[in-house]
């Protein structure tokens, strides 16, 4: 292992939005949101199929070329088909970082929570083996308020995107998510409060620009909201599981700490993964009516079935309630990126007409 | 529609039975008539996928477990190479073509309105996540629940003990549908009759190592697939036995094909008309055993019903690590003297292209050669007929030495 790896606090590498961050953290170790390192393929084809999942071909890219060498761990979950087995070939061709697998119910409800808290039993024991620490109740809880707390000033960033025009930028709030993910939280809670506190120029409300939500799975990148802001619209809101939908939900700390932990992921808002389209359609329609929303972005990573079923899914939903809605899929790297600008610049240009004929 | 496609391939298949009792044709007998009685109001129609899905539950309940995936693949237009027509009135509607054949055929089945109305929409989260989402799809058309059977990756006490409990939610769901109580006593002999024809199974599997190999295959993988819809009826015993019955008179008059060479197949054959079988035939190349027919499961125990349904579906290769499907495979390339492997890829079947490296290396590292078919189970777009021609031809060349 790196000389270096063993003084600096370890750092554990986790990918999904239901993978509990308090574990690591109550582990003494720092989460690192996993992301794809690579611009290139190099290796891939020769392990996986042109088809599958960009993020998946990223991230095992990555990992065959040595790029997380400055993580100890990785926490792959049960997310979908892809990650599943994305764990294995890590185990079967990569081996390190080391990589643990986290089962997570589809389900939601008693039976579920009871078998999550369990998984997060086994997770919890096997990272104190490895890491030598005894992940208490104590560190548990403490990493829960920790969260908390954060997830609370998230959402208040979030929650003043309602005003018209947005105070933040949402390529701003994006790029604040992410370092939220990937920073020491130290850092982050500096930087968090920095954006709470920032006075944003007002300005004159008819000039505001259509507003725009940005929905579906990991894959909304930034380049996605500077392609959307350099056409004249705002990202007012992101509920993908990097934004709002991520920070939704707090460890209410009633039951036992684990048991609170899986309670709060398992029941936090869905992502395409779980079954509940009605649900996921209902946030859908309530967020648009509360942030006073002109069009929907649905973006997803090519190859990903959720969101090419989810996508089906929505585009007929809100085209019925008369709201402009436009799916765009990357390849992780956004090397269509060309071809979606113009996509984009006529959809914000459709709802610009939209909005003056109204 | 499809009540008029099912009892029109009914009305073939009674006449060839009439012929003589074959255990293949008693089982797509049984298949159709099973599809038909979906269309009947007077009993429960229970969406289900059979292949991933403990059906001995189901055979406890007086219901039409009705498999969504394997009725809307074998409509006619499917196995003639014309299922695409279905799968555009999906396409239309905005689902992808990188989602799978099957779901985008049975959305399109959905939206043309032949489909019958479900009572109770069950399905798993296994094989894929496709078919649960198709399932949910199709649910709320009939503006019902999606009841989801969660499988986890991994085999613990604590799996089970989740898994069980999710069936014994699902019986009482059943129970809610069809107003009677789960009676034990039935479930056991549900339970004992899966038994007894996975034992019955196992003796003609012993057959098939048997060079030559007096039965096919490519039948068994069918059975495999289509046929899980009745573990756990009377129905599954009779086509072993029948089967059974063939496959010693066969062996007794030395009617066996004779055989050059003898292919493993993964993981499933294709539902769509190829030339893929006339080609290997042809070669003396006979498919004797595939990955889908294995028998993967011990013994279930009647006195821990749902915990041992629990361990059944935690035990299908599809859900838990590819390790497991590596062992399956490489003791089946001993057991039944494997000469060559065949892969037949689907496009979009994620979780399976992410296994298959892994598989790859297994077999090569075993020494037996391994061809990689990409093609579409049902979607006729996907596939190539003089592509295929040419690589199996090369495979067979290899083979050959
Ligand atoms: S979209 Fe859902 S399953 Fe995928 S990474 Fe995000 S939270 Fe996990
Ligand atoms: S071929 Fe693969 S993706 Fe398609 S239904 Fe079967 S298991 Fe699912």
């Amino acid at each position: 292992m790196n000389q270096q790896l063993t003084i600096a606090p370890k750092r554990v590498g986790w990918f999904c939005s239901y993978v509990p961050e308090e574990i690591i953290l109550a582990a003494g170790c720092r989460p690192v949101r996993l992301e794809g390192r690579v611009e290139r393929f190099q290796e891939i084809d020769s392990y996986l199929n042109a088809n599958l999942c960009f993020t998946i071909r990223n991230i095992f890219e990555s990992g065959l070329t040595n790029q997380y060498d400055d993580l100890n761990a990785v926490i792959f979950a049960n997310s979908c088909d892809g990650m599943r087995r994305l764990y294995e070939l890590w185990s079967h061709y990569i081996q390190t970082p080391t990589a643990y697998f986290l089962e997570i119910p589809k389900n939601r409800d008693e039976n579920s929570a009871a078998f999550f808290s369990s998984s997060l039993l086994n997770l919890k024991r096997q990272m104190e083996e490895d890491f030598a620490i005894s992940i208490t109740a104590e560190r548990l809880v403490q990493a829960g308020i920790q969260m908390n707390e954060r997830r609370g000033k998230m959402l208040e960033l979030f929650g003043r995107q309602k005003l018209s025009p947005p105070p933040c930028k949402g390529s701003e709030l994006y790029n604040l998510a992410i370092q939220e993910s990937r920073l020491p939280k130290r850092d982050i809670d500096r930087k968090i409060q920095f954006a709470l506190e920032k006075t944003y120029p007002v300005q004159s409300a008819g000039k505001a620009a259509p507003r725009l939500l940005v929905s579906g799975n990991e894959g909304a990148s930034f380049t996605l909201f500077q392609l959307i802001e350099k056409s004249g619209a705002d990202v007012v809101l992101f509920d993908t599981c990097r934004g709002m939908n991520h920070y939704t939900g707090m460890v209410s700390m009633e039951k036992d700490p684990i048991q609170s932990i899986a309670r709060r992921y398992l029941f936090k808002p869905t992502c395409a993964r779980m079954p509940g389209n009605a649900e996921r359609m209902e946030r859908l329609t309530a967020l648009i009516d509360e942030y006073a929303i002109d069009g929907v972005v649905y973006s997803g990573v090519q190859f990903c079935d959720y969101s090419l079923f989810e996508s089906a899914l929505i585009e007929p939903f809100l085209k019925e309630r008369s709201l402009p809605v436009l799916f765009v899929e990357n390849d992780y790297i956004w090397s269509n990126k060309e071809q979606i600008r113009t996509r984009i610049e006529a959809f914000v240009e459709m709802i610009q007409n939209k909005r003056r004929t109204a | 529609m499809m009540q008029e496609r099912y009892q029109m391939m009914l009305d073939m298949i009674q006449a060839r039975l009439l012929e003589k009792q074959r255990g293949m044709d008693f089982f797509i007998d049984a298949m159709f008539r099973n599809v038909l009685r979906a269309f009947d109001p007077e009993i429960p129609t229970v969406y289900v996928s059979g292949y991933a899905f403990p059906m001995e539950l189901l055979w406890a309940f007086d219901v039409t477990p009705f498999d969504f995936e394997i009725a809307c693949n074998n409509l006619p237009e499917v196995m003639s190479g014309n299922g695409s027509g279905f799968m555009l009135e999906s396409e239309k509607r905005g689902y992808s073509r990188n989602i799978c054949s099957f779901d985008r055929l049975i959305i399109g089945c959905l939206n043309k309105g032949i489909l019958p109305k479900g009572d109770l929409f069950l399905t798993s989260s296994y094989y894929c996540h496709g078919k649960a989402k198709t399932n949910e799809i199709v649910a709320a058309h009939y503006g019902m629940e999606s009841v989801l059977l969660d499988v986890p990756n991994e085999i613990n006490p604590d799996a089970i003990t989740y898994v069980a409990a999710q069936l014994r939610n699902i019986a009482a769901k059943l129970e809610a549908v069809t107003g009677t109580k789960l009676d034990p006593a039935r479930l056991k002999e549900s339970i004992g009759r899966s038994n007894q024809a996975r034992a019955s199974l196992l003796t003609i599997y012993d057959w098939m190592k048997r060079r030559p190999c007096p039965w096919n295959g490519v039948e068994a993988c069918l059975l495999g697939l289509g046929g899980a819809l009745f573990w756990g009826s009377t129905i599954r015993m009779e086509i072993h036995r029948l089967l059974l019955a063939q496959i010693s008179e066969r062996v007794k008059k030395g009617k066996i094909i004779p055989e050059d060479y003898r292919i493993l197949w993964f993981p499933w054959v294709p539902v769509q008309n190829t030339n893929i079988f006339n080609i290997l035939t042809k070669n003396r190349a006979n498919v004797v055993m595939a990955e889908a027919s294995f028998v993967f499961w011990p013994e279930l125990d009647e006195n821990r019903p749902f915990e041992s349904l629990a361990m059944k579906a935690l035990m299908d290769p599809h859900v838990g690590k590819v390790e497991r499907r590596i062992q399956n495979l490489v003791k089946s390339i001993d057991d039944y003297r494997i000469d060559g492997v065949i892969h037949f890829g689907t496009t979009s079947c994620y979780h399976e292209n992410a296994a298959f490296p892994m598989i790859r290396d297994a077999i090569k590292k075993k020494g037996v050669p391994l061809l990689n078919l990409s093609g579409d189970m049902s979607d006729e777009r996907n596939y190539s007929a003089s592509e295929t021609d040419i690589r199996i031809s090369a495979f067979l060349e290899f083979l050959a030495g």
